[in-house]
């Protein structure tokens, strides 16, 4: 019985305290919008329904729109991240930013489909859509004026063609791929698939590395093994497992980049660092930092102008030392 | 007479539980050998005279799954369960790199012990506040380690604040990464630990002490044993262990990967527990049979890897080896098999032969 009531005591703490930070929260978004409603002659509301924390990519990518979207540029911008990656967060945010009347809405769906109704919504209120990263399925593109995001089938094709022009009389490759089934998985696959398919390179093995350095080592250690050393290049799908797979190859006794060349996706810092090193062969950005970008298509917007259904971001490859060192010192991710 | 002695013998071993994780660690290996005869070669690395080859791959991936499979199995083994070891490797991991890399990615010896000790202190509280929950406070195990779980990853990210974290440090990196006359170091070490938590929990009363809490609170409580204090010591050294486990498996790369490093191994852990023959309803355990578990586990993630299984089918392939792993384990499924197959002998000898067909089926 006490033990009961004590836990129910704990309990109605907890609450308070969620409360609490729900209105610290509460009070400094509105703290925003009083303000805005002081200057609000010039000023564009943008509401941004966001991601969140994610991981450095994300926090790249939302941190460089926020930094565009300033009052100095003219803009208001409502950051709304969602809460654990949670659509129904992102949903509810979408809808108070309609019912406010905002100027502009910016979305990072977390979850692709679901998106019809709120959609439908923000068309009612004649408030344009823009898609930043994230695609919606179904993909209508009635329901938004553009999608902003860089491609990661074009991004993996320029790295199939460079594994194809490294390698003219071909050689053993393995793949280390993140978790099954999962949306940028299978792009990337496709674009590799699409530079590499009737090139001499032949495929000894693919296996899921979980995105994970650690996981990269211990899966490319046994892959190695499993062929004899017989590996020439390593597609790996993102940095992390790409750089396991670097020290795996160091442990075989072989040496990256010379014996064994390793392609990773994404251009964090960690791969600038090792591409720079020499650990790494080839690095393809998949640039988060399109925020200039946004900004134009916002003010095309409003002026009415008509922008295509999906811009693509451009992002670069990095395939030598010196082009890593080059960016190395203000790679902001 | 010999025989007969043989057959009982004989018998007695397949009734060990951790038995048939032995024959499916062979049977894994032979499947590996079939593949490419080649499997099991050790060869000598000449430049630095460490053995080379799958076999010690398997060891010292087994490390970190050692660590954490012996300390679940002394939870389990109170009726309690411990999800927060993967998280709480995930929190070793951070304090560890995060450590070194404010230490000015120095290589001295003091810094990596540093970055251990601390590693292993933070562990230690975690654990604490763990067996405060389940011993004084009374949460269900499953609620309180669950909390520790979900917790555990959120600290982890503030530690490292959202990032992925390496650095460099040459002693630490030779503890997961180092061969000692040709052996892993990781692996040695794992083995070492996994033999003083053997010997001081089977040669003092602590062993019997944990399984009579398991097996009847109550009445262990009336015989003088006072439960608090023992489930605060096996929650304090399963995450402990499980930070030995962080910094085995952080050291491998350098690397801390806040959302990855140690996801999911509280289930490696509870499987490999499971696979030693330590019921999950508390009571007897085996830490020899955690042993099996956990080589047998890293056998089966590395046989996956090394036969090329594609990586949709995965999670069914490791899903059938332990399912049919359990059922040759159960007595009962074994029993099906036997009557099946000795009826007619069993029926031509009069009834003499009765007790010992029930022997069997039981």
């Amino acid at each position: 019985m006490s033990v009961q009531r004590r836990f129910s005591k704990f309990l109605g703490l907890a609450a308070v305290g969620a409360l609490t930070v729900g209105l610290a929260a509460c009070s400094s978004g509105g703290d925003g919008g009083s303000e805005s409603g002081g200057d609000s002659g010039e000023l564009t509301t943008v509401g941004f329904v966001a991601v969140g924390p994610e991981g450095a990519w994300r926090e790249a990518n939302e941190t460089n729109i926020q930094d565009t979207f300033t009052k100095d540029a003219g803009f208001d911008l409502k950051y709304a991240p969602a809460t654990n990656l949670d659509q129904k967060s992102q949903i509810d945010a979408f809808t108070s930013f309609v019912d406010e009347g905002v100027d502009v809405i910016l979305l990072s769906a977390t979850e692709a489909s679901g998106w019809e109704d709120s959609l439908e919504r923000a068309q009612e209120a004649e408030i344009p859509v823009i898609l930043l990263d994230r695609g919606i399925e179904p993909d209508d593109t009635s329901l938004y004026v553009t999608r902003i995001a860089p491609d990661n089938v074009e991004v993996a094709k320029e790295v199939g063609a460079w594994a194809v022009e490294q390698f003219p009389d071909g050689g053993n490759y393995i793949t280390l791929e993140g978790p099954a089934g999962v949306g940028v998985v299978n792009e990337r696959n496709e674009g590799w698939n699409e530079s590499v398919e009737g090139s001499a390179l032949v495929q000894v093995a693919a296996q899921t590395a979980n995105w994970s350095a650690e996981e990269g080592k211990s899966v490319t250690e046994t892959l190695l093994k499993a062929n004899g050393n017989d590996v020439q290049l390593i597609f790996a799908q993102n940095d992390e497992m790409g750089l396991g797979a670097a020290q795996a190859v160091e442990e075989a006794g072989l040496e990256p980049g010379v014996d064994v060349k390793i392609a990773t996706i994404d251009g964090t810092k960690a791969a600038m660092q090792a591409l720079a090193d020499g650990q790494l062969s080839y690095v393809h950005e998949y640039n988060p930092l399109f925020g200039d970008t946004a900004l134009d298509v916002v003010n095309k917007t409003l002026d009415g102008e008509s922008v295509d259904s999906y811009i693509i971001v451009p992002s670069e490859a990095f395939d030598s030392a010196e082009a890593a060192q080059a960016v190395l010192a203000d790679r902001k991710y | 007479m010999s025989t007969a002695a043989r057959t009982t013998w004989l018998r007695e071993l397949i009734r060990k539980p951790f038995f048939w994780g032995v024959i499916a660690i062979f049977a894994l290996l032979a499947l590996n050998v079939i593949k490419d005869p080649n499997y099991l070669a050790l060869s000598v690395n000449p430049v630095n005279g460490n053995l080379v080859g799958n076999v010690v791959d398997i060891l010292r991936a087994s490390a970190p799954i050692l660590m954490i499979a012996v300390g679940m199995s002394l939870v389990i083994a109170t009726g309690g369960i411990d999800l927060s070891v993967g998280s709480v490797m995930a929190v070793s991991g951070a304090v560890a790199m995060v450590f070194m890399k404010d230490a000015g990615q120095s290589g001295s010896v003091g810094v990596a012990l540093g970055a251990i000790g601390l590693a292993l202190l933070v562990s230690a509280i975690l654990g604490a506040i763990n067996g405060v929950l389940v011993a004084y406070i009374g949460l269900q195990p499953f609620i309180s380690t669950l909390i520790m779980m979900l917790a555990g990853r959120g600290i982890a990210k503030v530690i490292t604040e959202g990032q992925n974290t390496s650095a460099t440090n040459d002693p630490f990196r030779w503890i997961a990464n180092g061969f000692v006359i040709g052996l892993p170091v990781v692996f040695l070490f794992a083995i070492i630990i996994v033999i003083i938590v053997g010997l001081v929990v089977r040669r003092s009363a602590l062993g019997l002490m944990i399984e009579a809490i398991g097996i009847n609170p109550k009445a262990s409580r009336m015989a003088g044993i006072k439960p608090t204090g023992l489930l605060l010591t096996v929650y304090i050294l399963s995450a402990v262990l499980a930070g030995v486990a962080g910094i085995m498996s952080v050291g491998t790369v350098m690397t801390v990967d806040v959302s990855r490093t140690g996801y999911q191994m509280e289930l490696d852990a509870i499987l490999a527990v499971v696979i030693g023959g330590t019921s999950l309803a508390g009571g007897k355990f085996s830490i020899g049979g955690a042993v099996v578990g956990a080589l047998l586990i890293a056998t089966l993630d590395k046989t996956i890897v090394f036969l090329g299984i594609s990586s949709s089918a995965t999670p069914a392939f490791k899903a059938i080896v332990i399912v049919v792993l359990c059922l040759l384990q159960s007595d009962r499924v074994r029993g099906w098999f036997v009557q099946r197959r000795k009826p007619p002998m069993l029926r031509t000898p009069s009834l003499p032969a009765e007790p010992k067909k029930q022997e069997v089926s039981a």
